[in-house]
């Protein structure tokens, strides 16, 4: 026992004493072919591809929401995206169809419902002409109904998309599809997409802000601003226009502010020692989440408060403070890009002009939305032009699909008012600002405003241009989920080069 | 797999470059050794010589096989290459020499004065093959610069001027002649002769008198920028839609290398197009680039923390660039302090949001340093006429906004210098009127806002429509 004890003891003095020989020269010659194998693996890794290829890796996990430079220098700097949901008839706003005029009330051609499904059209329906007077605006000469008179003043600031089509009939899975690039659940919203690419240039407000008007959430729901597989922190942050702008961000009752400062900063101290033991990423992101929530409280409130703007900027946007409204909800999207927020997310609701009510009647209804919506668009357009932000702020106007240049026969039975059914094969949008041309045209359908013709648009070409404008290669922007890299636009996607400046 | 799939000798010739700056080194220090041994002081140095002579030529033989191997590889200009190679093999054979001379104990010292000649010119010429043969005298002449519009100087009477010389040259030259011209044959297809354009490259012909649309370089021109076989290649300077327009119907017009615009047939889009020529660059509204063309040094990492730290978004332009953007937005009690930060990152900084802060007008001489400034916003400051001089310096402003903020004419006229301003935002200030009209006559290729927009109020706005009462 005390030989082997012995033994042990020294055959340890022996190692010690060879350990001790070591010198640099030692170090230097064992270490050179080390040094050789790790230049030679860092040569050799290009030969094959094996590697993680997110482009999370300029990610700070402790501010995720950092600004960040984009892909290559971007046009636009923020974005606004004025959705509404439940998709007016292009046919009385921006698609001029004389010829529908002449077929109206005649029976649709077995051609056009032939291997058709329509959400309610049932049976051979009536073609219903153009419910509107169309002019030419502007030196671009674009054609707009008298449905948006005060667009029709701008016209030559922006460019149209006459022929954007989807392959969804129905809202939620249309909004989804047009919103995340997947008709189906699960999938990061644009603005995620977005926020996760370039974070927000101001580290006190959210940099993905949704509003919404017209008394409902768009069909399709929250997912439509969600995060998908990102990491929540980009999910969209919905604000109201009434009432408080972001719920819980007063202080609680019988707390004052330094009482609050005092528990944060006490909450960040723990996570701070956790932390430092266990050196998890995921709570530094907590820290700088507690840190955002407390500056909001100062931030939020003062820039979702209009009231503090003057008379003039209130009559040209048409706002009532302390209402909600979509033109409320206008010009915070306006105070909000100002003030460095990436990403605004407008959704109005009641554009699904089925015909079944008056107010929901292509000559009624429709009318009266347009005027709600027309001013205070106009009004941003302008307002933008003249701070100097409409070529670093890109706007887009849009909708989950079309309508049919039928009117609607819900069961086969002819409908109370003139109504039009969703339409997927045909619609338009338009885009201004960002560095978009100014007063141009893309794309054309036929002659009843059914199918297109050419300059074919999908919602994933308008994702890609968005991105395209912000300085993002929309096949290169990619998230590794479930083991592959997904991205914004999947399999498809071009960006529409004919209307970039 | 995909290792056995490389082409081994052009995975070889690919060390060229590496390798070449070998012989370079160490031939020029065997030279440096050689004469400065003949001193007493500097004697021990002798004994450097057999091995760095050694390894010299050693490098310098492997260096002319790789670049034999990636001159195989890639289409280069046959004279320089000409050159370069046997003026390498030369260099190569004279080290070999230099080395068994000085085996033997001969006198070396004339033929180290022949190394560093012939090192000289053989670097010279291979530098001219990858970076072309102006790439020296490049900093000297202040010609038009590739970026830019490829008309730098108006043309005084277009309809007199030739169709190729004049008018489709210059587009070749500043869109295409980089890449397909006398220094680079990308394609084997040059485009700066007029026999080289009909020649064509190994995909055939480029261009087809009388059918632009069945030109290859029409047809590559207007593909999508997301396609491959786009050109010029997405990165470089593209035509833009004037150029491609003039370059199609000189192709259509049936490609006269001789006559005279007046000669080809013109219909009212070409005519109004050449007759913008004459005008020299026509006036941008918008800041289509504002990337200055040469690349700037990294800014240093401190400087940016510093800034980040005061709350600032300070990023660069693109993820491959250094150029930077800063956003002062998030900025908390701001105070003149925090401005001076810039001055470490003036070679940089190219866009600058200060807007919406307590700004006055002795802050602005601090600004008037950041001399890349392209685009600035001091709108809603109390900024006034008497700090606004610093701005004149900065001569290549794109974008000023002066929105809201205390500026008159009297400010606004300092900067009349500014040749590069192409948008004036003057939003709430009190310049209209005359003084407006004035200021566009100084500024004539300065689009002018002051905005004051209004949306009229419509009878329509308030009505609302109600269903027809049906009886």
């Amino acid at each position: 026992m005390k030989d082997e004890k012995f033994n042990i003891q020294l055959l340890k003095e022996a190692e010690h004493a060879v350990l001790q020989q070591y010198t640099r020269r030692h170090f230097l010659r064992y270490g050179a072919m080390g040094i050789g194998a790790l230049a030679l693996s860092s040569l050799l890794s290009s030969c094959w591809t094996g590697s993680k290829k997110s482009s999370d890796s300029l990610i700070d996990p402790a501010n995720p929401l950092a600004s960040r430079p984009p892909m290559f220098p971007g046009k636009a700097k923020s974005v606004i995206f004025l959705h509404m949901a439940g998709a007016p008839s292009q046919l009385e706003l921006f698609s001029f169809k004389p010829e529908l005029a002449k077929l109206d009330g005649l029976d649709c051609p077995q051609s056009l419902l032939e291997g058709k499904k329509f959400a309610f059209i049932r049976g051979v329906p009536k073609m219903l002409g153009p419910q509107a007077v169309f002019k030419q605006r502007g030196e671009s000469g674009l054609w707009l109904s008298d449905n948006l008179p005060h667009l029709a003043t701008v016209a030559d600031e922006i460019a149209m998309l006459n022929a954007v089509t989807t392959d969804q009939f129905n809202h939620a899975p249309a909004q989804l599809l047009m919103h995340t690039g997947s008709a189906r659940l699960g999938r990061p919203s644009i603005g995620s997409w977005v926020t996760y690419g370039m974070g927000t240039e101001n580290k006190n407000l959210p940099g993905f802000v949704v509003l919404t008007s017209g008394g409902n959430n768009p069909d399709a729901g929250k997912s439509v601003w969600g995060s998908g597989f990102l990491p929540s922190v980009y999910q969209g942050v919905q604000c109201r226009s009434e009432g408080d702008p972001v719920l819980f961000l007063k202080d609680p009752q019988g707390m004052d502010r330094d009482l609050r400062k005092a528990s944060i900063e006490a909450i960040n101290k723990v996570n701070q020692e956790e932390y430092t033991e266990y050196k998890d990423p995921e709570i530094l992101s907590r820290i700088s989440q507690y840190e955002m929530a407390y500056k909001m409280q100062i931030s939020v409130p003062d820039v979702m408060n209009i009231n503090d703007e003057p008379q003039y900027i209130h009559e040209m946007y048409g706002t009532q403070p302390g209402k909600t409204s979509f033109a409320n909800n206008v010009l915070l999207a306006r105070k909000l890009v100002e003030k460095g927020v990436r990403f605004v997310q407008l959704f109005d609701w009641g554009w699904d002009t089925h015909g079944d009510s008056a107010g929901n009647a292509v000559d009624i209804g429709l009318v009266n939305k347009c005027r709600k919506v027309d001013r205070p668009i106009t009004a941003l357009l302008l307002d933008l032009k003249q701070r100097g932000l409409l070529d670093e702020t890109l706007v887009i106007w849009g909708q989950e699909f079309g309508r049919t240049p039928m009117q609607e026969n819900r069961e086969g039975k002819k409908m109370p008012f003139k109504g039009r059914d969703h339409h997927s094969a045909a619609f338009n949008m338009w885009m201004a600002g960002g560095g978009i041309k100014r007063g141009i045209s893309f794309g054309e359908t036929d002659e009843i405003g059914y199918n297109i013709v050419s300059g074919k648009t999908e919602p994933y070409d308008i994702q890609a241009t968005i991105l395209n404008q912000l300085g993002f290669d929309h096949e290169k922007l990619t998230y590794e989920s479930q083991g592959r890299n997904f991205r914004l636009t999947d399999l498809s996607g071009k960006v529409i080069t004919e209307i970039l400046a | 797999m995909s290792l056995l799939s490389i082409n081994i000798t052009e995975f070889a010739g690919r060390f060229h470059p590496v390798l070449v700056h070998l012989p370079v080194g160490i031939l020029l220090l065997a030279a440096l050794f050689i004469i400065l041994s003949k001193f007493e002081r500097f004697q021990s140095l002798r004994e450097a010589i057999t091995i760095s002579l050694f390894l010299g030529a050693l490098s310098a033989i492997a260096s002319c096989v790789t670049g034999f191997l990636l001159s195989k590889t890639e289409s280069y200009e046959p004279a320089l290459l000409f050159k370069h190679q046997w003026f390498a093999v030369s260099t190569a054979l004279i080290s070999v020499v230099a080395f068994f001379l000085h085996l033997k104990n001969r006198r070396t010292e004339w033929i180290a004065g022949m190394i560093v000649i012939l090192i000289m010119i053989t670097g010279h010429l291979g530098g001219s093959i990858t970076h072309g043969s102006d790439f020296l005298t490049k900093a000297f002449t202040s010609g038009t610069s590739k970026g830019g519009e490829a008309y730098g100087n108006p043309i005084l009477n277009v309809q007199e001027s030739h169709a190729f010389k004049d008018v489709i040259k210059p587009i070749l030259d500043a869109r295409c002649v980089a890449c397909h011209g006398p220094n680079k044959q990308k394609g084997k297809v040059r485009l700066d002769e007029p026999e080289f354009i009909l020649k064509g490259g190994e995909n055939g012909l480029t261009i087809v008198p009388g059918k632009p649309m069945e030109s290859m370089v029409i047809k590559r021109i207007i593909l999508r920028k997301d396609n491959k076989d786009h050109m010029p290649p997405i990165e470089k300077p593209q035509l833009n839609a004037r150029e491609i327009d003039l370059l199609s119907w000189w192709i259509a017009s049936g490609v006269d290398f001789d006559r005279q615009v007046k000669d080809l047939e013109q219909n009212d889009k070409i005519k109004s197009i050449l007759k913008s020529l004459e005008s020299g660059k026509t006036t941008v509204v918008t800041v289509t680039s504002f990337l200055p063309e040469q690349n700037v040094e990294k800014a240093s990492e401190a400087a940016i923390k510093k800034l980040h730290d005061r709350g600032v978004a300070i990023v660069p332009i693109a993820q491959n660039g250094n150029y930077l953007s800063a956003n002062f937005v998030a900025v908390e009690s701001f105070t003149g302090n925090d401005l001076q930060m810039l001055e470490s990152v003036k070679k940089q900084l190219i866009w600058l949001n200060l807007g919406n802060l307590g700004l006055t007008d002795s802050n602005l001489e601090a600004i008037g340093k950041l001399f890349q400034l392209r685009m600035l916003h001091l709108q809603k400051t109390k900024i006034g006429d008497q700090g606004i001089k610093s701005l004149s310096n900065l001569s290549e402003l794109q974008y000023l906004n002066l929105g809201a903020t205390n500026v008159t004419v009297k400010g606004v006229e300092q900067l009349s210098g500014l040749k590069n301003l192409r948008q004036l935002f003057l939003y709430q200030t009190a310049i209209s009127g005359d003084d407006l009209t004035k200021l566009k006559r100084l500024f004539p290729k300065t689009y002018i806002e002051t905005g004051g927009f209004e949306v009229p109020k419509l009878d329509s706005d308030t009505t609302v429509l109600k269903a027809p009462v049906i009886k």
